[in-house]
């Protein structure tokens, strides 16, 4: 199969580019800039490479650019800004949920997507909602944390 | 006591926001105009001969720009760290010792075309027998890995004290164990990546994912044959390491690309690639002896270990050294004999690793405690504090320093948070408890060798005020920066977020050698309280004459010079640097701390780990129910970064203890990714996980802090191991401990 002209709406832009059928999500957006979504694995191993795909949390190493067409693409950078960080992101920094950096971007979309359809998620939800995500500096306690200090019943 | 802004407090992390942002730059985001792609030809086999290498298809291929082999390098073609034995790229004639050694690199416009031109290279081998284990490597007519290392001998270690042979004869009771730890991998999720390139003066930059920048440099100029000026090697914000960025990984290989294609090169590692080429933790065989009288009394203790070194030295004499004296760990052994001997394999390389060789130590001793203790029917924990060491004790281990001991302190926060007793969920379940006390060692910077004596820091006040620390160590995620941070804003008594720290640069940034061995907060900290001590001297003398008071009356806070007694009196610091700027008062000032005492000694911290388990006896699972971890880390810079190197700390053991195993036969990597190397993921937490610290203040240390990053790697297998052995009776002798081994012994 030929290239083909792909639309990639990210973080509220659109994106008109020709790719390859090979293409991965993963590495289309990078290729645009969008650096904040980090490669770990390329296999669907670590979820470094999460990014919200019409809402839903997937590993962008997984889907080809051409299955993104037309989607809706959040990444975490679209979340929020230094500035202006989204409560998810000042959770991250402020409890300790951040070490190397890493699996940040893509913990954080875990996170969101987890609270958008579970607003209020037990501690073992939150477990379960971030367990696709490997992190090898925490030890994933103060990522919890975090998640937890938005929920109701959050100190 | 002067009260304190900044150092002890849980300050928010000055790189977090960047970083949950996605707007920090790791290595692999650089770009830069008309930047390359570099790619790299491994070994095919784990011992061959390379005969002969066809490179001419590749040079054809449209957007390749240079296909580089061992012809094309004009240095010695040879790295590593202290012995440099391992070739750049090996030359036809020569060896390849490992699958992780290069043959021939490729540089091209894409990723995809210099992957492709890579794949088009024909090398033709001579495949060699690979020697696959240390016993295979000290076999009688084993073929040498190097010809100058006799008997595959990396290296051997030896500690003797007292008389271990009257020691046992003096026993009621001798154990003896043989305990095999495995190979682990770093797993850090960011791989080894970096760019290259020339200036118009012939330098060549390389921004790059490291541990120390100074030893890449001391590589590439070796190597290539290039003067150390003309290398200017930057650390970028790391994404992981744990030891495995320790030595210099790629920045060689990626150095010489950008020599020979002349152009701006980029190189990132896939995981696959990453997990064949870093040194990991290494494999040992250690076999232990212990006795003891019937009242718990230890009197001797005899340990032989044996590691995997992998093909080459890299850092495998100094882990070894460290195996070889944390043996005896924090009790008081009067007769000891440890001796310790690393070969060449052609397996994986081995090399540093948080815990540096400590972690397989403490597995050996404390597993052989608690058959001990079984043997004289004693409680484990009793056993361990009937030995502990006191302070009227003589340190056995000649590296440590003598210094207030607060092991009972330890044992006694721990038995109070584990005094409650676990009912098991179902009657299948078995409940288990285990502990582990150790003395874990940072480094101080007073080792005479290979450039480790003294690290320097500089610290500029700019004339507004604002700051700016040039530190060699690297941001690792361990939170260097943040620390640096606090201290600096603390001790000039300016505003943290006016405090900018400039990392791992060595043309900017004084010789601080590496990042490891849990070393910075302890050296760069003194270093910055030298150079931080210089400024302030300056900066209120020139005070002094505006205000008309004495500088021994003046101290700086809030980002005001003021009076002692008299908060009225004051002008803002910003307006005082101004005037030393304009009238030549320097504040920019290097310092460069070396540690006091004059021989080669570590600082130490002490620390004990409490685990809970329950094990299912029908099918052999294990769950942690309580992990608790207390370390005396002395004073405590920022509790909740501590809390986060014990928390990340004890879940890598855990990995270490339940899960992790990098398997490799016949010298072939048979867990090539996270899918055949799982991690712990956030379903592998205990239940309930605790951290805690107790600060006995360092007598050296900057704000009597010691080092931290380490130690929670040491203790937390071997407390899960000890509670697996409580509650099922089965001895976890190799590692990781998995459920059909627990089944396999249950039912024997």
């Amino acid at each position: 199969m030929r290239p083909k002209v792909v639309i990639l709406d990210v973080n509220r832009r659109r994106h008109h580019v020709v790719l390859a059928p090979n293409v991965t999500l993963l590495q289309a957006l990078r290729d645009l800039g969008y650096t904040d979504v980090k490669s770990g694995c390329e296999k669907g191993d670590c979820g470094a490479c999460a990014v919200l795909m019409d809402g839903k949390a997937v590993n962008s190493c997984l889907v080809l650019a051409w299955q993104a067409d037309g989607s809706e693409i959040i990444t975490n950078a679209g979340l929020g800004t230094m500035d202006d960080p989204h409560p998810l992101q000042e959770a991250f920094a402020d409890n300790g949920a951040v070490q190397c950096g890493y699996c940040s971007p893509g913990m954080i979309l875990s996170a969101k997507a987890l609270l958008d359809r579970t607003p209020h998620p037990s501690r073992e939800e939150i477990i379960r909602g971030i367990s696709g995500n490997l992190c090898r500096c925490t030890g994933y306690i103060q990522i919890v944390e975090a998640i937890q200090s938005l929920t109701k019943g959050a100190k | 006591m002067r009260e304190l802004d900044y150092v002890g407090k849980g300050v928010t992390r000055v790189d977090a926001r960047d970083k949950v942002v996605g707007k920090t730059k790791y290595a692999g985001d650089i770009r830069l105009s008309n930047m390359c792609f570099g790619s790299i030809l491994f070994s095919r086999y784990p011992r061959a001969r390379v005969v002969k290498i066809d490179s001419s298809e590749a040079e054809m291929i449209k957007g390749v720009r240079a296909v580089i082999t061992h012809k094309d390098i004009k240095g010695n073609n040879l790295y590593g760290y202290n012995i440099h034995h391992h070739p750049v790229l090996v030359p036809e004639g020569g060896e390849a010792r490992f699958l992780g050694d290069s043959i021939a690199f490729v540089v091209a416009e894409t990723s995809q075309i210099a992957d492709e031109a890579i794949k088009t290279i024909r090398v033709i081998y001579e495949p060699l027998k690979p020697i696959c284990s240390p016993q295979e490597a000290m076999a009688d007519g084993a073929p040498l890995i190097h010809q100058d290392f006799e008997g595959n001998i990396c290296a051997k270690r030896e500690f003797i004290y007292g008389d271990v042979e009257k020691g046992f004869q003096a026993c009621d009771v001798i154990v003896e164990q043989t305990y095999r730890t495995q190979l682990q991998e770093h797993a850090f999720l960011e791989t080894e990546a970096g760019v290259a390139f020339l200036d118009d003066k012939g330098t060549v930059h390389i921004y790059s994912a490291l541990q120390s920048p100074y030893i890449v440099v001391e590589d590439i100029s070796y190597a290539l044959g290039i003067p150390k000026n003309k290398i200017h090697i930057r650390g970028t914000p790391v994404g992981g390491a744990f030891g495995g960025k320790s030595d210099t990984t790629m920045q060689v290989h990626l150095a010489t690309m950008a020599y020979v294609s002349q152009c701006p090169v980029s190189l990132v590692f896939s995981r696959e690639e990453s997990f064949l080429f870093h040194p990991k933790r290494h494999p040992y065989e250690i076999k232990m002896k212990v006795g003891a009288r019937r009242t718990g009394k230890i009197l001797a203790m005899e340990g032989e270990a044996i590691a995997d070194a992998g093909p080459y030295s890299g850092r495998t004499p100094e882990v070894l050294r460290l195996t070889v004296m944390s043996l005896p760990g924090p009790y008081r052994i009067p007769n000891a004999k440890i001796s310790g001997t690393a070969y060449y394999t052609n397996n994986m390389e081995s090399g540093a690793m948080r815990g540096f060789g400590a972690p397989q130590a403490a597995i050996a001793r404390e597993c052989v405690f608690d058959k001990l203790a079984g043997e004289i029917n004693m409680d484990p924990l009793e056993l361990r504090r009937h030995n502990f060491l006191k302070e009227r004790d003589p340190m056995m281990n000649p590296y440590l320093q003598k210094g207030p001991i607060s092991l009972q302190a330890l044992s006694s926060k721990i038995s109070a948070m584990m005094r409650k007793p676990t009912i098991p969920s179902h009657r299948n379940r078995r409940i288990g408890r285990g502990f582990c006390f150790d003395m874990p060692v940072f480094d101080v910077s007073a080792f005479p060798e290979l450039g480790k004596a003294g690290v320097g820091i500089a610290v500029e006040m700019f004339s507004d005020g604002s700051v700016c620390v040039f530190a060699g160590g690297v941001e690792l995620g361990q939170g260097v920066t943040t620390v640096l941070a606090q201290m600096a804003a603390e001790e000039l008594g300016v505003p943290i977020a006016l405090v900018a720290v400039e990392l791992s640069d060595t043309r900017t940034c004084p010789r601080a050698g590496r990042t490891s061995a849990s070393r910075l907060t302890y050296v760069l900290g003194n270093a910055l309280l030298l150079a931080t001590d210089k400024i302030r001297s300056t900066i209120l003398k020139r005070a002094e004459g505006q205000l008309g008071i004495s500088h021994k009356d003046l101290f700086l806070r809030g980002g005001k010079i003021s009076q002692k007694g008299n908060p009225q009196k004051w002008i803002e610091i910003a307006e005082v640097a101004t005037m030393c700027s304009d009238e030549g008062l320097n504040l920019r000032e290097e310092a460069w701390y070396k540690h006091p005492e004059d021989r080669a000694v570590y600082g130490h911290t002490f620390i004990g780990t409490a685990a809970e388990v329950e094990v299912d006896v029908t099918n052999g699972h294990v769950r942690i129910l309580k992990l608790v971890n207390v370390h005396d880390t002395g004073k405590v810079i920022n509790p909740k970064m501590a809390k986060g190197q014990l928390f990340g700390g004890a879940v890598q053991a855990l990995g270490y203890a339940l899960i992790e195993d990098m398997v490799v036969e016949d010298g072939y990597l048979k867990t090539p990714s996270f899918a055949e190397y799982p991690i712990p993921t956030s379903m592998d937490l205990p239940k309930e996980m605790v951290a805690e610290s107790i600060e006995t203040s360092h007598e050296t240390g900057p704000y009597g802090a010691k080092g931290i990053g380490e130690h929670a790697c040491n203790t937390t297998t071997p407390a899960i191991l000890n509670a697996i052995f409580d509650a099922t009776g089965v001895e976890p002798t190799h590692l990781p401990v998995l459920p059909e081994h627990i089944m396999a012994a249950y039912e024997k």
